[in-house]
């Protein structure tokens, strides 16, 4: 078999099997050709999900007759002005992406510079169809229709329309909140599916993009180390969700996805959250050009970082700077539903409060139950006999608090020996005493662990634990940060490490795991996670045995005790297990419920 | 079947068996005892989990001799609750046993004799006989430190072999890792080449409750995976850990040259009163040793600190080191004498702890770092 060279159009349609694989990423292609064009709106449409359709257009800057031309050649680029490849600011450079979309499709590309002609180029599967002046307001527009409709294997390996769409709108979604100055329209077979104004602030294209009620929820971020500033929101622990979908990392303005957010997202959110809970976050990282190669995947998504400890410890250090800074206000207000629940009126039967806030008090509902406009004197006393005592009130003796000084307000009584009701100049707080005084009493022994260190007990017989090679040089790289927790390793031959010593803390648990589990990690995460998991999961345990419980009865002075010390307290505004420990009804919605507003 | 007994003695038995039978089983009739009347005036009682089998003989009028099984808790309940000195009357037939008592009846159900598994002891080359009394002091000495850790299980027993020093001696030894225990007796008649067995603990733990009531001696006979200890009415057989004990020896410090000869209990007091401060999870005692000056320290940043001065004899030079308080408390607890040895090396080497030199038992335990 003798070796040949490759026509020029199986060239162009191997390359595009590295950039165009699916519609998104064809039109991932196309937007950032229009961002980088220097667009402030930018208009997507799509049909079939961008399978027969996808159109972009642009208020750029246009190209000239020629460029078009040129600019449909294989690495012809406009982006790379001095062929400084390690410094790339553009979101484009590899001069691939048209040749290849036009290989695999038919491309009509329409462009128009200010104070020139429009000018219209129509490739057909990589053979020029026609060309000829067109009619334009400045910028281009990009039509690309019947993807992979020669290219039958790869037709084959798109998914439905549906998911082909999901996947063009989370693309598109991704670098709508990269560029907030930049609108965004996108209609799909005729309907507008997603519209974001040019000129946003950070915070509000990311609520707009993932859910309204993140900026409420939310903390902004803004943190620089060496060089390198981290910015963004990040969703209050309270604010979570089942699955990581709405984490997402910008690099100089490129959305990527990195295993290293994963873990650095974790660390920061660890205590905070259950594990099976995923915290919101936008993270914005700039970073001096030198100090990232983007180049290493075709389709950008990923980067490598020269220093990707320091870029993991500014994530970490940076969400934990602004969660910290929101201390105790990291609770919800009670949702639409729960509100919708008070509003009902109900019979006599319990009015079950439910919805996500309030669900837990829902026992004591009977005691909310309107009183009955038809019921006789005598059955109303014997029913208010019945449900006396699961609330209780002190008389308010303390005045309303200035709101500056207390947030949490001053205690007025306990509801169903679980709930402390507190008033506030602004309205009424809900504080569930066992969370609370559970994530007191962490956080206290947080702190007194942070002194002390961790204490070591050395193991009389050193436990062997085999691995292989990698995951050993991963953990023997971290021996100091690990002993530091309490763990000892050493070295054992090339496939195996030696633990000498084990957190006192974790008593005689299974060494052989934890070891196993942390190499794992370290191959994930780049993190030792599950060490301190393991010791904050013992801290919580003791925690929850050391704190006040659910049906213990407080006076006013405990609860407000409580309060003062839940308001200087970081984190104290959820369990740890991210649940809120209080809520807020404000005055407005509690006018609400007896339509007075 | 038909039987009649003494309520005392039912119970004592059924008190002996019944702790072998599990609370929960997933094959029933392991919940259950074998009761078995033979025509020569004795009823043999039984009960297994499979790994550990208890057999318990007594006497008994035998109408008629057979054999049923029954739920070995509530047959225990029952005994418990018969009125003390009544004579209880077993009968079986039909799938049913009757159980009466004075004017108390009860009519329990029944699982066929044949079901009950028997552990095949097997050839037991290995016999030899063992007083009570030190089978005690072995099992007491070391069971503190078995380790309850499932995954290292060749540690979930005492470690039993014999070894041809300047005597011959048997050797008992358990440890969890943190702590080792060895007791060192005399090889009794018989043991010589005696296989190196791991004794689990749910046995250990069987064992020193039936030698509470023995006072003689007791027949060990042994094989490589089973062990059957004959304690006079009672036998107990059990299924050794299949598994490779560590060569402990060399952990045992013989080179610790910093010697501190103390008084066990004052120390032990010391300990325990200066642990009151400790953080429950993590009890790390520190000792500071000077020139006949024991000084033990507890720091916890929630509580507070604790010092206490012990006194001691050491001429050392003087170091710090820090110990788990109930680790240290298991240990001193096991000392009878009026004075105990450290032996140390540095803070971070393993200590010998023993009474004197010709004791029989020996503890190594590792430092904490603190």
């Amino acid at each position: 078999m003798s070796i040949r060279r490759l026509p020029e159009h199986l060239v162009n349609r191997i390359a595009a099997g590295e950039v165009v694989e699916r519609p998104a990423s064809a039109l991932k292609e196309l937007v950032e050709n229009a961002i980088d064009a220097g667009a402030t709106r930018i208009a997507i449409a799509l049909g079939d999900g961008g399978i027969s359709r996808i159109e972009v257009i642009d208020d750029g800057c246009g190209m000239t007759p020629a460029d078009m031309a040129l600019s449909l050649e294989r690495h012809a680029t406009s982006k790379l002005p001095d062929d400084a490849i390690e410094l790339v600011e553009t979101l484009g450079f590899r001069g691939e992406a048209l040749p290849s979309i036009a290989s695999v499709a038919r491309l009509t590309m329409e462009s128009r510079i200010r104070g020139a002609d429009g000018w219209s180029r129509t490739i057909d599967n990589g053979r020029l169809e026609g060309e000829g002046p067109a009619a334009l307001p400045p910028g281009t527009r990009i039509r690309v229709e019947g993807l992979f409709d020669k290219v039958p294997a790869r037709r084959k390996f798109l998914r439905s329309e549906r998911s082909e769409y999901a996947a063009c709108l989370d693309m598109v979604k991704r670098l709508a909140m990269a560029r907030p100055d930049i609108g965004f329209t996108v209609e799909h077979d005729g309907r507008r599916a997603l519209a974001v104004a040019p000129g946003e602030s950070r915070a509000e294209r990311v609520a707009a993009l993932t859910d309204r009620a993140l900026a409420e929820n939310s903390v902004g971020i803004d943190y620089q180390r060496g060089g390198v500033r981290l910015g963004g929101v990040a969703g209050l622990p309270t604010f979570n969700r089942g699955i990581a979908d709405h984490q997402f990392l910008f690099v100089n303005g490129r959305p990527v996805r990195d295993r290293l957010l994963v873990g650095a997202v974790r660390g920061a959110y660890q205590d905070l959250l259950a594990r099976d809970r995923h915290p919101v976050v936008a993270l914005f990282i700039d970073l001096p050009g030198t100090e990232v190669d983007v180049n290493v995947h075709p389709a950008k998504s990923e980067v490598r970082f020269r220093d990707s400890g320091l870029v993991r410890g500014l994530i970490v250090g940076g969400l934990r700077a602004a969660l910290d800074e929101a201390g105790h206000r990291s609770a919800q207000r009670p949702s639409v539903a729960a509100l919708g629940n008070w509003q009902a009126e109900r019979p006599a039967a319990p009015a079950a409060v439910g919805g996500p806030a309030f669900r837990a008090s829902a026992p004591s509902g009977s005691n909310w139950a309107p009183a009955r406009p038809k019921g006789d004197l005598f059955r109303d006393q014997h029913l208010s006999f019945d449900s006396a005592p699961a609330a209780r009130a002190e008389p308010a003796t303390a005045p309303i608090p200035e709101a500056v000084r207390h947030p949490l307000g001053v205690a007025r009584g306990q509801v169903a020996a679980t709930y402390i009701v507190a008033e506030t100049e602004d309205g009424l707080i809900l504080v569930d005493q066992h969370a609370a005084h559970e994530r007191l009493v962490l956080e206290r022994m947080r702190r007194a662990l942070a002194d002390g260190g961790v204490a070591r007990q050395a193991l009389l017989l050193p436990e062997v634990v085999e691995l292989d090679e990698p995951a050993c040089d991963r953990l023997e790289a971290r021996i100091p940060e690990l002993a530091e927790m309490g763990l000892e390793l050493e070295r054992f031959g090339p496939h195996a490490v030696l633990v000498r010593a084990t957190p006192a803390l974790l008593g005689a648990d299974d060494v052989k795991a934890l070891v196993v589990d942390l190499a794992d990690d370290l191959a994930a995460h780049d993190a030792a996670l599950s060490l301190r998991e393991r010791l904050d999961h013992v801290a919580a345990t003791m925690a929850c045995h050391g704190s006040v419980r659910a049906g213990r009865i407080l006076s006013v002075s405990e609860m407000n005790a409580l309060l003062r010390e839940m308001e200087v307290t970081p984190h104290s505004g959820q369990c740890n297990h991210g649940r809120p420990t209080w809520v807020k009804l404000a005055s407005a919605d509690i006018e609400k419920l007896f339509g007075r507003k | 079947m038909k039987a009649t007994i003494e309520r005392a003695t039912l119970l004592k038995s059924l008190s002996h068996v019944q702790s072998v039978v599990e609370r929960r089983n997933t094959i029933p009739i392991l919940s259950n005892v074998l009761i078995e009347a033979a025509a020569d005036g004795t009823l043999k009682l039984m009960a297994t989990d499979l790994d550990l089998q208890i057999v318990e003989t007594v006497e008994a009028q035998v109408e008629t001799a057979g054999a049923t099984t029954v739920s070995a808790h509530t047959l225990f309940d029952i005994a418990r609750k018969l009125p003390e000195g009544s004579q209880v009357s077993l009968s079986a037939a039909e799938g049913k046993m009757q159980v009466i008592a004075g004017r108390a009846r009860f009519n329990l159900q029944t699982l066929p004799r044949d079901d009950f598994p028997v552990i095949a002891e097997g050839e037991l080359p290995t016999k030899f006989e063992l007083s009570a009394a030190i089978l005690r002091q072995i099992i007491d000495k070391t069971r503190f430190a078995i380790s309850t850790e499932e995954t290292r299980y060749y540690l979930n027993g005492i470690f039993l072999h014999v070894s041809d020093e300047a005597q011959p001696v048997l050797k008992a030894a358990a440890t969890d890792g943190h702590r080792l225990a060895r007791v060192t007796v005399p090889r009794p008649d018989g043991a010589a080449g005696m296989p190196d067995v791991i004794v689990p603990r749910k046995c250990v733990g069987e064992l020193r409750k039936l030698l509470d009531e023995v006072d003689g001696s007791v027949e060990v006979s042994l094989s490589a995976t089973k062990v059957r200890f004959g304690l006079g009415s009672a036998i107990l057989t059990s299924k050794l850990i299949d598994g490779t004990f560590p060569d402990y020896s060399r952990v045992i410090p013989i080179a610790n040259d910093k010697l501190l000869k103390i008084d066990p209990k004052s120390f032990m007091e010391g300990v325990d009163r200066v642990a009151t401060i400790a953080s429950e999870k993590t009890r790390a005692v520190k000792m500071a040793l000077e020139r006949d000056k024991i000084t033990l320290s507890v720091t916890s940043p929630e509580n507070g600190t604790a010092a206490e001065e012990v006194p001691g004899d050491y001429d050392s030079d003087g170091f710090e080191i820090g110990f788990n308080a109930r680790y240290l408390l298991d240990i001193l607890g096991q000392i009878e004498g009026d004075t105990v040895e450290v032996h140390l090396a540095d803070a971070a080497a393993p200590t010998l702890i023993r009474e004197n030199d010709t004791a029989p038992a020996l503890y190594v335990l590792m430092p904490m770092r603190v």
